[in-house]
């Protein structure tokens, strides 16, 4: 069906050529004159009729095969921008981008099928995996990381519908992946880009600022202007690694949520170690991760 | 953009100066850790309405160095006027007479006045040790403290006081009265605006100390 494709791309390409000598042959012939004897003005005329149902032929010829083509899908991502830049040659960023893109691919399968053997083995210290239903799944492909939009968008939108206190909302400012704002209570504000269902990263911000770039575009590399949101971004950044399950994407990411939750207490609730607020002017930025209690950063290593 | 600001009047113990008593709330700063970051100034003027108008209104004008574009008006009931500094020109015509009319508002006689002192930072806290003086005279000391990352002064109020008591003691048992009222509402400078005037009401009505000492 691709080589269709292409065959169909390539006819068209040739027709609009043959067009195009056509045309010009015309206008070269116009502005270049005719020698016109006497009596042979018809004989011209012929032949400037004959150049111009030859362009006729080959619009009419184009025409026919343009509704057989699909339109070209524009919303390539950048990437795909830098391999059509004729500096290309010069700078070997777009190889390289390509092949970057394959070796995480391999490692995210690698690493995928690596979990799903290590899971039913007791070796693993943060998980009980190794139930039935991860033995069923551990045959198919690893695909947390390549899940399609749409898988993406039931995802979250029922995940969405969990928490009053948490909206959140999902775009795609670059292409497939999808980023999630989330607003939660009046305490903080997070972004979270996805790569399937795959967190890649988190940046938390206070309630009061936004994640907009000067030209009003989603900012996804600024940090908080407020060194306890800079904190948060760090512990929270540091948990997306012990909630990552690729056997069952959409459950982690869920269970990253329900813990990321409990940061609507970040300010009120006290350190359930020491019992105080502040421990050297911060609250307890720290989330006990199974039980999403608060602690002091200082408080959790004791 | 702000956080949630209490501020308090430091209860100057007696036979202690002024002076005596900014010099050691600095000296704690550099023990807690906080570095100076520049200094800072609260101002309030009072203008009243002319008696030819059958009511009398008072209106106070307060500039705040943290937000140094800003003019606020704040009215007896409370309401608060946030504006550019073109105010101030508006103001300055209304207090003047006209073709033969007075003008709309005057002055009042001694009673500007302002809290102006050293600013500090902590994480993110911003701490604000102020003398107060009413016509050049000192009247006494406030302690500004905000916590800039949170908006909601019901969430971060716990947090505060632990900060608060180790600055002013226990006069920091209980949220200033205005914040009171507010716990669950998003925090904006026109609060702290608010919180300033109600202790520089409370100010000039007290008499100077340093009047009688010096
Ligand atoms: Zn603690």
């Amino acid at each position: 069906m691709a080589d269709n494709e292409v065959e169909r791309l390539t006819q068209a390409i040739s027709l609009t050529q043959k067009l195009r000598t056509s045309v010009t042959r015309v206008f070269s012939d116009l502005s270049d004159g005719y020698h016109i004897s006497q009596g042979n003005e018809k004989a011209s005329l012929n032949v400037l009729q004959k150049a111009l149902l030859t362009v006729n032929d080959n619009y009419s010829d184009l025409e026919k095969l343009v509704p057989n083509l699909n339109s070209v899908n524009i919303t390539a991502p950048n990437s795909a921008l830098v391999g059509i830049d004729p500096v290309y040659d010069k700078t070997p960023i777009y190889s390289q981008i390509t092949h970057a893109h394959k070796w995480t691919n391999k490692v995210h399968k690698l690493a995928d099928y690596a979990s799903a053997i290590l899971s039913p083995n007791q070796l693993k210290r943060t998980h009980q995996g190794g139930q039935p239903l991860a033995i069923k799944r551990q045959r198919k492909t690893p695909h947390a990381h390549a899940i399609p939009p749409q898988g993406v968008d039931q995802c979250i939108s029922a995940l969405e519908r969990l928490w009053s206190d948490m909206p959140i909302t999902l775009s795609r400012p670059m292409g497939n992946c999808a980023v999630l704002q989330i607003t939660l209570s009046r305490t903080l504000r997070a972004l979270i880009v996805l790569r399937g269902l795959l967190i890649e990263s988190v940046i938390v911000k206070a309630y009061s600022e936004d994640f907009l770039t000067p030209e009003g575009k989603v900012d996804l590399w600024s940090r908080s202007r407020y060194q306890v949101f800079n904190k948060v971004t760090d512990m929270v950044t540091a948990a997306t690694l012990h909630f990552c399950h690729p056997q069952m994407p959409d459950l982690s990411l869920r269970s990253f949520l329900v813990w990321f939750n409990s940061y609507k207490t970040l300010f009120s609730a006290p350190c359930q170690k020491c019992g105080k607020h502040l421990q050297g002017a911060f609250p307890p930025v720290w989330r006990e991760l199974r039980t999403a209690t608060p602690q002091h950063d200082g408080c959790r290593q004791t | 953009m702000m956080g949630v600001v209490c501020v308090y009047a430091y209860n100057i113990p007696e036979g202690k100066s002024g002076q005596q008593v900014v010099d050691s709330l600095q000296k704690q700063m550099d023990i807690i850790g906080a570095t100076k970051t520049g200094n800072f100034c609260v101002d309030c003027e009072t203008y009243q309405s002319h008696p030819q108008n059958a009511q009398q209104r008072s209106i106070h004008i307060l500039h705040n160095s943290e937000q140094p574009a800003t003019c606020f008006s704040v009215l007896d009931s409370g309401t608060v006027l946030v504006s550019d500094m073109l105010f101030d020109l508006i103001m300055n015509t209304m207090t003047q007479a006209k073709s033969g009319r007075e003008g709309f508002f005057q002055q009042r006689k001694g009673f500007k006045i302002e809290s102006r002192g050293q600013r500090y930072e902590l994480a993110d806290f911003v701490i604000k040790i102020g003398s107060v003086s009413l016509m050049a005279n000192f009247k006494g000391v406030l302690i500004e403290v905000e916590y800039c990352p949170s908006q909601v002064p019901g969430d971060c109020w716990n947090l505060m006081k632990e900060i608060l008591q180790s600055i002013v003691g226990n006069t920091a048992d209980t949220p200033p009265s205005y914040i009171k009222t507010k716990m669950d509402s998003l925090y904006t400078p026109a609060d702290t605006i608010n919180q300033y005037l109600e202790h520089f009401n409370a100010f000039r009505k007290t008499a100077t100390p340093g009047q009688q000492n010096r």
